[in-house]
């Protein structure tokens, strides 16, 4: 323990950086409290939090001052549905932390053990102005379970498990049909026995299992927060007839379901702002990639949004930019979505506010609110047009570094040098 | 395989000889003649449709050829651009199409598809046997895709409702030799024949890498390593190069050979353009120099996330890169893949231009060519949108061959035209028109008729 302490208290002096004060001046700032951005800005930053955002605001004494020049700050992004962190490189067996193909695992399947904090994608993903994303699994052995999703929280140097086992993931429909061993049928069926057997578990006395219980013991506790409704089931799929079958789902097994996909979702828009079941979805699936996207159209966010159905992007690319791109794909999607009709701030919130309540983060998470951890960027340009990026990404108060692996290749290989 | 084939050879010209002895026939001393497999055998119908002179005016226009006019006039008739400029005649009867300050580009050019192959909806039925590539032979030079195409693929059309008037459709990368490609219009039509583009040349597409060693691999089969990809390519080639000698000046020496060995000929003699999809410098520098040993140029390397390190190589052999904005990871040759990529080969004065390979980049390819534009301007080069738009007009015009016929607005080429709601290069932006060979193919405010596949789907009736 002696040992200990000079590295500690090393850790410890290295962090009060973080107490920096901080003033950006002069910058178009989309707090996403209001639906208006503050113009001509002035956000104070102390102790690593937001303290203020206003309008011409003055600079407290001995603040460090960034000069905005204009340009547009946003709260840093949150992801979804991603996929960094889980392997290094695509392609490769053992770097494919998200799934699993044998053994006893399905629902109990937990992604977070495989995180790499050292991952380049989490490394590219931070420089790109991300700050918390929803890592999913795709694929157990307890079909159509798909295993428990994780929170990351993206440091300004590191990256850590935020909350692990922080929503259940199952896939039904084209995606799942091969793990399934054929009709969508048994999807359905084996996820309302699971939610039974589940229940039925949590009451059981020890040692007597009820009838012929399917449900493993690993995967039948994985299910307890669902039941108690301190974790949703976020369902993969995207025919109408399927998503209207997770809304019955939801409804009489009285659990909280999000829809992930949703090519269809538009056509169920009114029933699923009823049932307050958010959707997770990519603008640019317009196309009916599957039989189970006949239905899908570019203006889904658009028609969601119009009808209260909360929701948030996330950019796929058949699963390239949700571990590689995941931060610029998503503000890609934001813009084409306002492209597709839906208001400039709905989509701004598609991909900060709206994927921090979808994955249950503190009040706040999302937006440059007083108090708020002080995750932000500052944008060179429109931060929903691709062709802009980070100028200055802050996390937690800190100004990160905005070097990559990528950017070292760059200026190794650039041209006139 | 080659020597199978030699084998398949004596045995089968011992048995005609015997058989010529026997009958005593011996005034025939040569060899008898197949007729040799015809490579126009296949015609297309495409017919431009007929459509009177339009006359845009009030245009931003990137001519697709560095030049940028701004409240410019742009004049197409009998299915090519007629003039561009200021104050242009107003023939009798011209349409006016009144851009209010909107952009106008040539029509977008996609070296890369699958459309037709590769059909949407995709399903399971896909995994073991798509159209997309002849999988039982690491060589399957002898197949013309355009065999398998279904204009049906939904991917046709929205690639036309994204400003693409042109588009190769290649076969796959599982294998080396992967077959000849063809480029078609993506117009409404029920025949392939119908979107043939007219004399377009045909291109042949190889594969080195990952891919076919990968597929090979898996099934214990050869290839299996790079060495042994590459043995393949020089024992074809060598082949090739020996029965096209035979051939002789007039072509019509020595025998029909089967359509791989056929293929291979006019790739060698420099009858096909050459696509080979790579993605690491090593290999792409590995096939520049196998190029130079059987004595045929490459045309692109597709995909090429590597291009940057090695792109003064690539100018100063003329191959043309096509590659996407930001893709990388997803498998370990796309490891080292930077946003810059395009760039970088293009401040080398290489020719670079952004493809698709899946549908919905194709919806996006002017996202593709801004995004890639965007990550050289933050290193320091200089990218105006006239000089962008070219990543995406006339260097896949070149790379396909056509560089005298589209990817640019001037007197003479043909009129695939698209205009613009607002710059090219945002995401905001939609194509508002679209005109081929000077025929209005898409007007973004008009209803569109359903597909027959989207025809009496409920779904997509609840949509209207």
């Amino acid at each position: 323990m002696k040992r200990l302490l000079p590295i500690l208290a090393a850790l410890l002096c290295a962090s009060p950086a973080v107490a920096e004060t901080l003033a950006i001046t002069g910058v178009t700032a989309w707090t996403m409290t209001g639906r208006t951005s503050v113009a001509d800005a002035t956000i104070v930053i102390a102790d690593g939090h937001i303290r203020s955002v206003v309008a011409k605001g003055a600079v407290p004494d001995g603040a460090r001052v960034i000069l905005g020049k204009g340009r547009v700050v946003t709260p840093a992004l949150i992801d979804p549905a991603t996929q960094i962190g889980l392997g290094e490189v695509g392609g490769i067996d053992e770097e494919r932390g998200s799934s699993v193909g044998k053994g006893p695992l399905g629902a109990a399947f937990d992604v977070s053990y495989a995180l790499d904090p050292n991952a380049i994608t989490i490394q590219q993903a931070r420089a790109d102005g991300l700050a918390h994303g929803l890592l999913f699994p795709d694929g157990s052995a307890g079909a159509p379970f798909d295993g428990a999703g994780m929170i990351l929280r993206v440091g300004a140097t590191g990256a850590s498990v935020e909350r692990s086992r922080a929503a259940i993931f199952a896939t039904v429909g084209a995606g799942g049909a091969g793990a399934m061993g054929g009709s969508r049928a048994a999807a359905w069926l084996l996820l309302r026995n699971a939610i039974a057997e589940a229940r039925l578990y949590r009451t059981a006395p020890r040692g007597t299992g009820p009838r012929d219980q399917l449900l493993n013991h690993l995967d039948a506790e994985a299910l307890a927060p669902l039941l108690a409704g301190t974790v949703p089931l976020v369902i993969q799929t995207d025919r109408l007839s399927d998503i209207r079958q997770a809304m019955a789902l939801a409804r009489e097994e009285r659990i909280r379901v999000v829809v992930f996909g949703g090519g269809e979702a538009w056509a169920a828009a009114a029933e699923l702002a009823a049932a307050r079941i958010p959707v997770i979805l990519d603008p640019f699936d317009d196309l009916p990639v599957s039989y189970d996207k006949i239905g899908a159209r570019r203006d889904n966010a658009a028609l969601l949004a119009r009808a209260g159905v909360p929701i948030a992007f996330s950019v796929s690319a058949q699963g390239i930019h949700r571990s590689w791109n995941a931060a610029p794909a998503m503000r890609e999607g934001a813009g084409y979505a306002v492209a597709a009709g839906l208001p400039y701030v709905d989509a701004l919130a598609a991909i900060t506010t709206g994927p921090a309540r979808i994955m249950g983060l503190p009040p706040g998470t999302g937006t440059l609110a007083p108090g708020t951890a002080a995750d932000l960027v500052l944008w060179d340009g429109d931060p929903l047009e691709p062709t802009s990026a980070p100028a200055m990404v802050l996390l937690d108060g800190r100004e990160i570094s905005l070097v990559t692996r990528q950017t070292m290749l760059r200026d190794r290989y650039a041209p006139h040098r | 395989m080659a020597l199978g084939r030699q084998l398949t050879f004596l045995t089968t010209w011992g048995a005609l000889m015997i058989g010529l002895l026997l009958s005593g026939t011996m005034a025939m001393a040569g060899p008898p003649e197949r007729p040799l497999l015809d490579p126009e055998a296949y015609p297309g119908t495409y017919h431009a449709p007929s459509h009177g002179p339009v006359l845009f005016v009030n245009a931003t226009i990137l001519d697709g050829a560095g030049g940028r006019l701004d409240r410019a006039e742009l004049l197409i008739s009998n299915g090519k651009v007629e003039a561009i400029g200021h104050d242009l005649r107003r023939p009798a009867g011209v349409e006016l199409v009144d851009a209010g300050g909107r952009w106008i580009t040539p029509g977008l050019i996609d070296v890369h598809t699958h459309f037709g192959t590769f059909t949407l909806p995709q399903t399971s039925a896909d995994g073991g046997a798509s159209d997309v590539t002849e999988m039982s032979s690491p060589n399957a030079a002898g197949t013309w895709i355009e065999h398998a195409v279904r204009p049906e693929d939904p991917a046709f059309r929205h690639a036309l409702a994204a400003g693409i008037t042109t588009l190769q459709i290649l076969p796959g990368s599982s294998v080396i030799f992967g077959g000849r490609s063809v480029v078609v219009k993506p117009i409404p039509a029920v025949t392939v024949a119908e979107m043939k583009f007219p004399d377009a040349p045909q291109g042949m597409k190889m594969a080195c890498g990952g891919n076919p060693k990968g597929y090979f691999g898996s099934l214990g089969r050869a290839p299996n390593s790079r060495q042994g990809e590459f043995a393949i390519m020089r024992d074809a080639l060598q082949e090739a190069q020996e029965h096209l000698d035979k051939r002789g000046p007039d072509g019509r020496g020595g025998r029909r050979d089967d359509a791989d060995d056929e293929a291979l000929m006019d790739l060698v003699s420099g009858k096909l353009i050459v696509h080979v999809h790579c993605y690491r410098s090593d290999d792409m520098a590995r096939m520049i120099d196998l190029s130079k040993e059987f004595g045929f140029r490459i045309g692109t390397f597709h995909h090429a996330s590597e291009a940057y390190k090695i792109a003064p190589l690539l100018a100063a052999n003329g191959v043309c890169v096509a590659t996407w904005s930001d893709w990388w990871g997803f498998k370990g040759e796309a490891e080292d893949g930077i946003r810059e990529n395009a760039a970088f080969v293009d401040a080398a004065n290489g020719c670079v231009m952004m493809h698709s390979d899946i549908p919905v980049v194709a919806e996006h390819l002017n996202v593709e060519a801004a995004k890639a534009a965007a990550a050289g301007r933050r290193a320091g080069l200089s990218l105006p949108p006239e000089h962008v738009i070219q990543w995406i007009t006339s260097n896949p015009a070149k790379a396909l061959g056509l560089a005298d016929r589209i990817g640019r607005l001037a007197p003479g080429y043909n009129a695939d035209v698209v205009l613009w709601s607002g710059d090219p290069f945002s995401v905001y932006s939609f194509a508002d028109r679209v005109y081929i060979d000077g025929a209005p193919l898409l007007d973004r405010a008009a209803p569109t008729r359903p597909s027959d596949f989207e025809l009496g789907r409920s779904i997509l009736g609840a949509a209207r």
